[in-house]
């Protein structure tokens, strides 16, 4: 493969598909940033369902374990758990199975990076979550009791439906951090927009070319959700009355 | 039906991890010309790459390329995320506690570089109350915080040498030290060129500048004597030379220790 210097190619061939261009590995990079968003939101969802359902209706023990981890999570910066997760503890991880005769495993940074920011996701979530829980209110699930439901039906019929409006602006707020938090991944190497942006532009020296098109892949990113958490917010909001009047 | 896709997953998944992996050997994620970077395509290019295919061809070994951060090597070769660290780390008795090295495959001197005209000289007595720039974790800042920090205004750290040499170019830091080949990289670019030019090359001390380069191995991994062979067995058949005069003027193995 002969390219010319870098300096000598145009800043659109730099970013194009061509041979010489980096588009490619940006695109690449921006869709590991996507996936590892989505993963990682989703872990989170489910994490933050059951944290915000068990701090307010589980059993003492649940209640101080959640407490413990919401408290924890939120406390450490996520450069630190990601560090921690990817050297330490799969570190301590193959050291107990090489003790038990097992052979080492190899945890992929998109698995390390789905992981650590779903469990910071999590416990975001489940405080977002349990305010939206609590600002339902309580004739509703006291009228559902009433009429003989399960819990399990009080939660899927009246809770739900009647929270996610309340939620929705605080959880379009995690997706949005949720999808920026994976330039963290840089740290370990693993090859999101970022790193990809840095690799492409320290390799050409062209950073005022590949920076500002990152920038706009993330601006892209952000305003595509925008617009359709704008949507779904909507949806969540249908037979409500607008009181700004 | 079921039962037999089934069947023939597991039979799938057993009969991949009967193979053997791919060895993973672990390169700094940032570039580091003309040794390990990225192309275009997102392959790895560069004389350490060029070299490894040749020592996986000579010991047959199923080799991959596994880019980590290179403050993380050796966490990630300790905890199991790559088996064998080729980024141009200098053997090094600090190093050699925690893992293990092969023979040295290139050997190199330290060399310092500044803006034009500064009439810097590459001593303590020659940087005293300046900025000197160098690369985290590298035998370089080991050097100079040993030999340079006592007199030197400040010593800088950045996470790769593109920083320190950009920073060099604005005038932040005074002067940068780092390996002469890679910084002969950056002095013969239009950048380099344009600012910089070389002070010298450090006086040597090989218990702080190691014995030269070497592959890293977990403690007491066999592999070691493999890649010592193949390290020999390519220097004595010539395709070390051929694979070095494709990227340098000279050889850079050094002297054997």
């Amino acid at each position: 493969m002969t390219c010319p210097p870098p300096a000598q190619i145009p800043a659109l061939e730099l970013l194009g598909f061509g041979e010489c261009g980096w588009g490619a590995t940006l695109i690449w990079g921006l869709g590991n940033s996507i996936v590892i968003a989505l993963g990682a939101y989703a872990l989170g969802f489910a994490i933050g369902i059951c944290g915000a359902f068990g701090k307010l209706y589980g059993g003492p023990i649940a209640k101080d374990l959640l407490g413990v981890y919401t408290t924890i999570v939120r406390a450490v910066p996520e450069l630190v758990l990601i560090l921690i997760l990817f050297y330490a503890f799969t570190g301590l991880l193959n050291d107990v199975l090489l003790a038990w005769g097992y052979d080492r495993i190899q945890i992929s940074p998109i698995i390390t990076g789905i992981v650590v920011l779903g469990v910071v996701q999590g416990a975001y979530q489940t405080e977002v979550l349990r305010g939206g829980i609590l600002a339902v209110p309580a004739g509703q699930i006291e009228a559902a009791r009433a009429m003989g439901m399960p819990s399990g039906v009080v939660a899927r019929r009246i809770i739900l439906p009647l929270m996610t409006a309340n939620a929705l602006p605080g959880l379009a707020n995690l997706w949005l951090n949720a999808t920026k938090d994976t330039a963290l991944l840089a740290v370990i190497g693993f090859s999101e927009l970022t790193k990809a942006t840095y690799q492409a532009s320290a390799t050409t020296k062209a950073f005022f070319v590949f920076y500002p098109a990152a920038m706009c892949l993330y601006l892209l990113i952000s305003l595509t959700s925008t617009f359709l958490i704008g949507r779904i917010e909507k949806w969540a909001r249908r037979g409500q009355r607008d009181v700004r009047g | 039906m079921k039962k037999i896709v089934l069947a023939a997953v597991a039979a799938l998944a057993f009969s991949s991890s009967a193979f053997a992996d791919p060895l993973k050997f672990g390169v700094a994620a940032e570039p580091y010309p003309p040794f390990t970077s990225p192309d275009a395509s997102g392959n790895w290019v560069g004389w350490e790459v060029d070299f490894l295919g040749a020592i996986c061809k000579q010991a047959a070994l199923d080799c991959v390329i596994t880019p980590t951060a290179w403050d993380g090597l050796i966490p990630a070769l300790t905890s199991g995320q790559i088996d064998v660290i080729m980024s141009s780390m200098s053997i090094t008795a600090e190093r050699a506690k925690t893992i293990d090295f092969s023979d040295h495959y290139y050997n190199t001197p330290a060399m310092i570089v500044a803006t034009k005209g500064s009439g810097l000289k590459p001593t303590p007595e020659g940087l005293a109350g300046k900025i000197i720039g160098v690369q985290v974790s590298t035998t370089h800042e080991a050097y100079a915080q040993k030999y340079f920090a006592p007199t030197a205004a400040e010593i800088k750290t950045y996470q790769t040498l593109d920083e320190q040499n950009q920073d060099l170019a604005a005038g932040r830091i005074d002067a940068g030290m780092a390996d002469s080949i890679a910084l002969d990289a950056f002095l013969s670019s239009d950048a380099g060129k344009a600012c910089c030019e070389s002070e010298g090359n450090v006086q040597d001390d090989p218990e702080i500048l190691g014995q030269g380069v070497g592959f890293g191995l977990r403690k007491g991994d066999p592999l070691k004597d493999k890649l010592n062979a193949a390290i020999k067995a390519i220097r004595a058949d010539g395709t070390y030379a051929a694979i070095t005069a494709k990227y340098f003027k000279s050889d850079i193995y050094g002297s054997d220790k």
